[in-house]
């Protein structure tokens, strides 16, 4: 996705096991911390169709 | 590549006369200059209408798909590596097929040889590594290497990887190849430029799918373009829609395309959709020392397990 | 119909005068290709273009069109409401249209505007659009539009007909567009008595078409020997059921509709669409009539070359502009396909001599 103009960071992977509820909130806390920081998604979004 | 023709024929004409396969699947003569049909040849007597030039670009591999059939099929470098990807998926049986290899040297463009000429090209011919072009008010010869499909001037694997008869001698495989400029030009964009690159790119397409369907990787019974529940994409010409579309299939092709061109080939617009799956392919080849269809024995690196994956992008 | 000749160097100062009026498009060049497109301000068509890649029907067709908008917003008055989507539907001129485009809009006509629909969009960006068509003095090798009911000079469908003749045009006028077309311009105009040399011309230009396909027994074969017959197996073996040839086909007038909704703001946009699709003749109980890639080359073909000949008498639904065949991603030629149709022999031939 980056290499097609996604900012860095805006998609991000984790691997947690259901036995991880620690390691779950901390990843979910840091992503929406790191999201916030980048603000809205400008480029790839769609708010309405633009066709003739 | 002519010379080809005959061998190929004398070879389609054994196998169909020893009933050793039901069809040939190879090509004809087009009916416009830099063009060949695929085409399926079932009697014997039918073989002199193959061919074979530096027009037989389409990927062959496309036909097999689900087919039940014992079927000789012509294969150049890249369709063999397409065929060891079907049989990999269960789309066609090792069994059922009769793998003709054919040594490759290249296939011509057809558009940048358009884009030479101001006139309307009436006929093109090739003689040893020339290629003999005749139009309204030219009348020229151009060394085939200097014409060829960007992905063919690429090639490392020009000889099949998996055949049982030979049209040809095999060739000798090209050396020091630099596959990757173009990827790693784009890498160095900034952010914004890459976005803007892919705009511009995509800026012509008109969605009448010829990539995905010339592509021997997309044979999904319902592809997702299709799919109307819930639809996963819009219809229209959005630019959002469209690159949605071309993300996405490139995607579908990770690990498993083996840069053979017919996307860039079949586009009517001239789109060089390879930016995307060539950035897949260098990936598989960095994390995962992987080229895709060189081999029956190996699972693609997307279908199995090893404890050692640099998984690095996962935290 | 008059005939008038005005220099080319006067060409640039009469568009410049028609932009007041009207918006102009016309053939440019975009990486290599040509497309019809709206002009900028001081850009000019071009004229030496063979063939656009894309036909002249999205002019008044666009790929994709909105037609109504609406809210899903309950606290409107108006909610769940279709309501006109705003277009410009101002004067439009079309530069340099080719005779066999022109032709093509004709025939889309006969599905847009009958005795019991009539396309309110289609309709009103017609209405709106002067064609105002350059006369083709260089056809393509693929093109056979002289046995396609059409011809480099061809009017039909055009408010004028533009002839390159040297250092200035001659332009035959059509109609009262095309009259108001050459007003606008403010070209200074000479009456010329320039039919003999048009007539010259275009015999000429007809003897440059060298691809011709053979239509004359479409109209009395029999279409269920036809649809059965053994060719479609070869013709559409190598077929990969791409939109290629509909999309660039200037005839081709299928859509479908499509509505999108962002939050509540809803659009229903119609887009261009392709029998040659899987999943253009889907039913919603998932059964598709059409599913196989047999069937869907064989109804392209047979729409155009026997069912349209048949609902509509006026010929084949193609004007041979050429552009299926050279732009077909596997070289299916559509010269070839209707040589194949028009020689099957007719059963009632055989049925007679019993």
């Amino acid at each position: 996705m980056e290499h097609m103009g996604i900012e860095p960071g805006r998609i991000q992977f984790s691997w947690i096991s259901s036995a991880e509820a620690t390691k779950f909130v901390d990843v979910v806390n840091k992503v929406t911390d790191a999201i916030k920081e980048l603000g809205p998604n400008r480029s790839f979004v769609k708010p309405e169709t633009k066709v003739a | 590549m002519s010379e080809y023709t005959e061998s190929i024929r004398e070879i389609a004409k054994r196998l169909l006369e020893t009933c050793s396969v039901e069809m040939i699947i190879g090509f004809r003569k087009g009916t416009v200059p830099m063009m060949n049909e695929p085409h399926v040849i079932r009697n014997a007597r039918d073989t002199g209408d193959l061919v074979w030039d530096s027009n037989c670009g389409i990927n062959l591999a496309n036909y097999l798909t689900d087919r039940k059939e014992n079927i000789g099929i012509l294969a150049k470098g890249c369709d063999s590596r397409n065929i060891v990807t079907h049989i990999l998926e269960n789309k066609i049986k090792r069994e059922q097929l009769v793998i003709i290899g054919v040594p490759c040297k290249g296939m011509i463009d057809k558009r940048k040889i358009t884009r030479m000429f101001n006139g309307e090209i009436l006929e093109v011919l090739e003689d040893n590594g020339q290629i003999l072009i005749r139009g309204n008010g030219f009348d020229t010869r151009l060394d085939k290497a200097d014409v060829l499909q960007e992905n063919c001037a690429l090639c490392t694997h020009r000889n099949p990887v998996i055949y049982d008869e030979l049209a040809a001698e095999l060739v000798g495989e090209q050396e020091d190849i630099d596959r990757y400029e173009d990827v790693r030009k784009l890498e160095a964009m900034t952010t914004e430029e890459k976005w803007a690159y892919f705009d511009d790119l995509l800026k012509e397409c008109i969605r009448c799918y010829a990539c995905k369907n010339a592509c021997p990787l997309c044979y999904c019974p319902t592809c997702f373009v299709d799919e109307s529940k819930p639809q996963w994409v819009g219809k229209s010409q959005d630019a959002i829609d469209i690159r949605t579309f071309h993300f996405l299939r490139a995607f579908h092709c990770a690990g498993r395309c083996t840069d053979c061109g017919a996307c860039q080939r079949a586009c009517p617009v001239g789109i060089n959709m390879r930016v995307f799956t060539k950035k897949l392919e260098k990936d598989c080849l960095d994390l995962f020392d992987w080229e895709a269809g060189m081999s029956l024995e190996s699972r693609p690196p997307l279908d199995v397990y090893r404890p050692d994956d640099p998984d690095k992008f996962i935290k | 119909m008059p005939i008038v000749k005005f220099e080319k160097q006067n060409w640039e100062t009469g568009l410049n005068k028609l932009r007041r009026a009207y918006r102009l498009c016309g053939p440019v060049e975009d990486k290599g290709f040509h497309y019809f497109k709206d002009l900028g301000e001081a850009e000019l068509p071009d004229f030496g273009c063979l063939n656009t890649r894309l036909s002249a029907k999205g002019i008044v067709y666009p790929q994709s069109e909105d037609m109504f908008e609406y809210s899903l917003d309950e606290t409107l008055d108006d909610h769940h409401v279709m309501k006109d989507v705003q277009k410009d539907y101002s004067p439009r001129i079309v530069l340099g249209i080719r005779p066999c485009d022109a032709k093509a809009v004709k025939l889309v006509k006969l599905n847009f505007d009958t005795a019991d629909y009539k396309d309110p969009y289609w309709l009103r960006a017609w209405e709106a659009t002067t064609f105002v068509g350059l006369a083709c003095d260089n056809p393509c090798s693929a093109c056979f539009c002289t046995t396609a009911g059409c011809g480099p000079y061809h009017e039909e469908g055009l408010d004028v007909l533009l002839v390159d003749n040297d250092d200035h045009y001659m332009a035959r006028v059509l109609t009262e567009k095309g009259i108001r077309f050459i007003e606008t311009a403010g070209w200074d105009t000479t009456g010329v008595d320039g039919a003999s040399l048009i007539e010259e011309r275009r015999a000429a230009a007809e003897a440059k078409i060298v691809s011709h396909v053979s239509t004359d027994r479409l109209r009395g074969a029999d279409t269920m020997t036809l649809h059965a017959a053994g060719i479609w197996e070869d013709i559409s073996f190598s077929c990969i059921n791409c939109g290629t040839c509909t999309f660039v086909c200037p005839t081709c007038w299928c859509f479908d509709i499509q509505d999108e909704v962002h939050g509540k703001q809803g659009k229903r946009t119609r887009n261009w669409d392709s029998c040659m699709f899987p999943i253009f003749t889907v039913h919603t109980t998932g059964h598709n009539p059409r599913g196989s890639q047999l069937q869907r080359v064989r109804q392209r073909f047979m729409h155009k070359l026997k069912y349209f000949v048949d609902k509509y008498d006026q010929g084949i639904m193609c004007v041979g502009c050429g552009r299926c065949v050279s732009q077909c991603p596997v070289n299916i030629d559509i010269r070839r396909v209707c040589e194949l149709m028009n020689d099957l022999p007719a059963p009632d031939a055989c049925a007679a001599q019993e």
